[in-house]
């Protein structure tokens, strides 16, 4: 399921990383993380929801909520989010609404699903869990 | 030297500091203490067990402003520091800065963003390196390169410099022309501690010399005791009198050398002469809201400055100083702040005109290169002695930050120059007051000083009142000898005069030795210029109250209560002995100043510290309401110091078993009656904060 992840672009590198973190100390690393960074987006995306309706448009102060969002994604590796980003970020520079506010519900959609993709995948690894210490254990 | 100690001693170790190969485990960079400063959540948990995961010891925040004060605290214990460049309370460049300037640590910036120039501007800033975001492993496993790379040049620089001048523009030369960032990062950042003071290398040099003893024989400190028996040869012979042999006999101390004492004896006698020349107050502020501007800039973001700790309040305009009051700096910047106050004073009243900025500035830097010490305050305020030259000035300023700093950023909100009004009659008295208590804080016990000082100092964010300041900083002048110098000044010692020495006499018994005159002299002027521009405007009414916030803050401590216990426990034997020497008289004001001591001792007591420390604070504020009401205009400023004696008095005896809100309350009176006066200060400013 990681691979399909990863094919499917919605995971990068930076993921491996995170995983390679994980050790006794912290064996459940990933998940925490990954549990912190949409305890965070969340309410980073309902931020610049809000920020979104505002009018005037301050674009200036949309680009830094977003970065925060990027800088977040791209740590863990989240890298249809980060693109998105990456996006929403142009348009706010080209002082586009229109092109922030679709770039943005792109942005969410992504944000949703990774949140989805991710929870099932570390459903399945608890699940598989034991089954894999037992084995790493016996090497 | 330096912060690689704890990599050599430790045993844990390995004993080579240079990237060892050595096979003891665990081996340097093992061990290295970072300091890891990053508003989101996510990346600062990643990049935590990353770095736990390069065997790094590592300390995690969230607000650079958090970050600033933890490494106030624990001066010299972090090796390195890993900061984000987008931070909402700070930005990342600002922070860089502030270490640079006060702690002199390898920093390493870190962003999403890669953009050339603000790659750039992260190494003009002083960066030793820039990572881009996401941060992978390897980009940390090297970092400690930095951190060798730093002690190797600042031991080559001590070694090096005769005069540190040079070396500073011999190693800025070379740290130029480095290509790597990471060198270029740490020369500029030395350069940018030297360079930005540059003007002050006088000082960086003595500074430096004093700070390491292969190159000068070591300082001087001229501890609490010191002083006063400084100060009872000089009041014995006569302040006009008085020579330094001769006080050099009286005082038979062992060690102390004629050359000491001339200098202590020249400070102390400018002190004095400051004290009493109100006009200087008004010139200093002038000059230091003019020219602080330029100065401080190069200092680098010197709002930054004010506001993490450099406390040169005189640096800030009125309005600016509130924001000094934050609650950050309350947190942290204690006696610091006080004594840049006193020691900026000290150089405003001698400088009184164009340097009184530059002093400050480069005092400033001076204190943030130095690493903390008590004696730095000591040696700084020799510096003042000489003042007459800015650079000197600033570095005894900067060295009493540093001083006091440890532990707490610098508070020091200099007070403004208004030489009528004090808006924060709190602010100026716990600059005083801080400054006295840091003073002989420091000379007892550094640690436990810095931290009394931290809580009794108020934040003195005076605004630019140069007069005041130069008085503050004077009597900051780390040296508690230089307050009691000051305040036997026979000239009518002003508030700040007797604040300070209420103060004095409370750690050394400085009081006693304080001349009768001294404390009949009128104190009016004192306050006047320790008090932030209350009548004159150009102290901030908030910039006032904040001060005062911060004093009872300070007063109240947050969270060094037991260094005040401890300090106290010292100084209270001291204190009742030397309350009694004021020459108070009581007043009109005397029931005011006995709620007054009374709302001390509930702050006292409120505070939970023993009772002697709560003494202090309560003399503190005693202090401070005196200086409040002396402001207040009155004409008889005897009655005015009856009033400060009485309440002193009054505070000894009592215990500090009452209620912080009767403090409280006694404060809002003062507060009040000077807002009646015309003082007009806020009222809200006294809202302590406990």
């Amino acid at each position: 399921m990681k691979k399909s992840l990863f094919d499917q672009g919605y995971l990068d590198e930076q993921f491996y990383q995170l995983e390679e973190l994980q050790d006794e100390v912290s064996p459940n690393f990933v998940e925490e993380v990954v549990t912190l960074f949409f305890r965070d987006s969340t309410r980073l995306v309902t931020n610049i929801d809000q920020a979104l309706e505002k009018r005037p448009q301050d674009f200036r102060k949309l680009d830094a909520c977003m970065h925060q969002l990027k800088v977040s994604a791209s740590s863990i590796g989240a890298a249809k989010m980060k693109n998105e980003c990456t996006s929403f970020k142009e348009f706010c520079g080209k002082e586009s609404l229109e092109g922030c506010i679709r770039s943005f519900q792109k942005l969410k959609k992504e944000h949703s699903t990774l949140r989805t993709k991710l929870e099932n995948y570390f459903q399945l690894l608890r699940q598989v869990g034991p089954v894999e210490k037992a084995v790493r254990s016996g090497k | 030297m330096l912060e690689f100690a704890h990599l050599k001693t430790d045993p844990s170790r390995a004993a080579s500091t240079l990237g060892n190969s050595g096979g003891q485990p665990p081996e340097f960079p093992a061990g290295l203490r970072v300091l890891l400063v990053d508003d989101d959540a996510t990346c600062l948990k990643i990049l935590a067990k990353m770095l736990r995961k390069c065997l790094y010891d590592v300390t995690t925040c969230s607000q650079a402003a958090v970050a600033l004060s933890i490494l106030r605290q624990k001066k010299g214990w972090f090796d390195l520091v890993l900061s984000d460049v987008y931070m909402p309370d700070m930005d990342g460049f600002k922070l860089l800065e502030h270490i640079g300037l006060e702690m002199d640590l390898p920093v390493i910036m870190m962003s999403s963003d890669d953009h050339k120039d603000v790659v750039m501007k992260g190494i003009t800033h002083g960066a030793c390196d820039y990572i881009i975001k996401p941060v992978r492993m390897e980009s940390l496993r090297n970092i400690w390169q930095h951190v060798v790379r730093k002690k190797r040049n600042e031991l080559k620089e001590l070694e090096n410099s005769g005069s540190l001048e040079e070396s500073d523009r011999r190693k800025a030369a070379d740290e130029g022309d480095n290509a790597s960032s990471a060198s270029v990062g740490n020369g500029k950042s030395e350069k940018r501690q030297r360079g930005e003071g540059k003007d002050e290398d006088e000082e960086d040099v003595l500074d430096e010399h004093e700070d390491h003893s292969h190159t000068k024989k070591p300082r001087v400190v001229w501890s609490a005791d010191l002083h006063q028996k400084f100060l009872t040869a000089v009041n014995q012979l006569g302040v006009d009198k008085a020579v330094p042999k001769k006080i050099l006999e009286m005082m038979n101390v062992h060690g102390l050398t004629r050359e000491n004492v001339a200098s202590h004896l020249q400070k102390y006698r400018l002190y004095l002469r400051r004290v009493s020349t109100p006009q200087n107050q008004g010139f200093f502020d002038a000059h230091y809201t003019s020219s602080h501007e330029a100065t401080y800039n190069s200092v680098g973001s010197n709002d930054g400055f004010n506001l993490h700790g450099l406390s040169v309040s005189s640096q800030h305009p009125p309005q600016s100083l509130a924001p000094i009051h934050s609650e950050q700096r309350i947190a942290t910047s204690t006696g610091m702040g006080i004594l840049a106050v006193d020691q900026l004073g000290f150089i405003n009243s001698r400088i009184q005109v164009t340097g009184a900025s530059n002093i400050i500035s480069s005092s400033l830097q001076q204190m943030n290169n130095k690493p903390m010490s008590n004696l730095r305050g000591c040696s700084k305020n020799i510096e003042l002695g000489q003042l007459g030259q800015s650079h000197q000035v600033a570095q005894p300023y900067g060295g009493i930050n540093l001083q006091f700093g440890e532990g707490t950023s610098n508070f020091l909100t200099l007070p403004s120059s208004a030489p009528t009004s004090f808006s924060l009659p709190g602010g100026t008295i716990s600059g005083q007051l801080s400054k006295s208590l840091s003073m002989h804080m420091t000379e007892h016990s550094h640690e436990e000083q810095f931290s009394m000082f931290q809580q009794s100092t108020l934040d003195i964010t005076l605004p630019g009142q140069p007069q005041p300041r130069g008085q503050l900083l004077d009597e900051v002048a780390s040296h508690n000898s230089r307050l009691a110098s000051t305040l036997t000044e026979p000239a009518p010692p002003d508030d700040i005069a007797n604040c300070i020495w209420g103060r004095l006499g409370t750690d050394a018994n400085m009081l006693t030795s304080l001349p009768a005159k001294y404390m009949d002299a009128p104190y009016n002027r004192f306050p006047r210029s320790l008090y932030v521009g209350g009548q004159d405007g150009v102290v901030n009414r908030s910039a006032g109250g904040s001060c005062f916030d911060s004093f009872i803050s300070t007063c109240n401590l947050k969270g060094t209560n037991n260094h005040v216990s401890d300090e106290h426990q010292s100084r209270s034997r001291n204190w009742k002995l030397q309350k009694v020497n004021l020459p108070y008289q009581s007043g009109q004001e005397v029931g005011l100043e006995q709620s007054t001591i009374d709302g001390h001792s509930s702050l006292m007591g409120h505070q939970g510290a023993t009772n002697i420390s709560a003494g202090t604070v309560t003399e503190e504020i005693l202090l401070m309401k005196n200086k409040i009401d002396n402001e207040r205009g009155s004409s008889s400023q005897h009655q005015r110091t009856n009033l400060v004696e009485n309440s002193i008095r009054v505070n000894y005896e009592v215990s500090s078993d009452i209620s912080y809100q009767n403090l409280h309350d006694e404060l809002m009176k003062v507060v009040q009656g000077q807002k009646q006066d015309g003082f007009g200060r806020a009222d809200a400013d006294f809202n302590i904060q406990v």
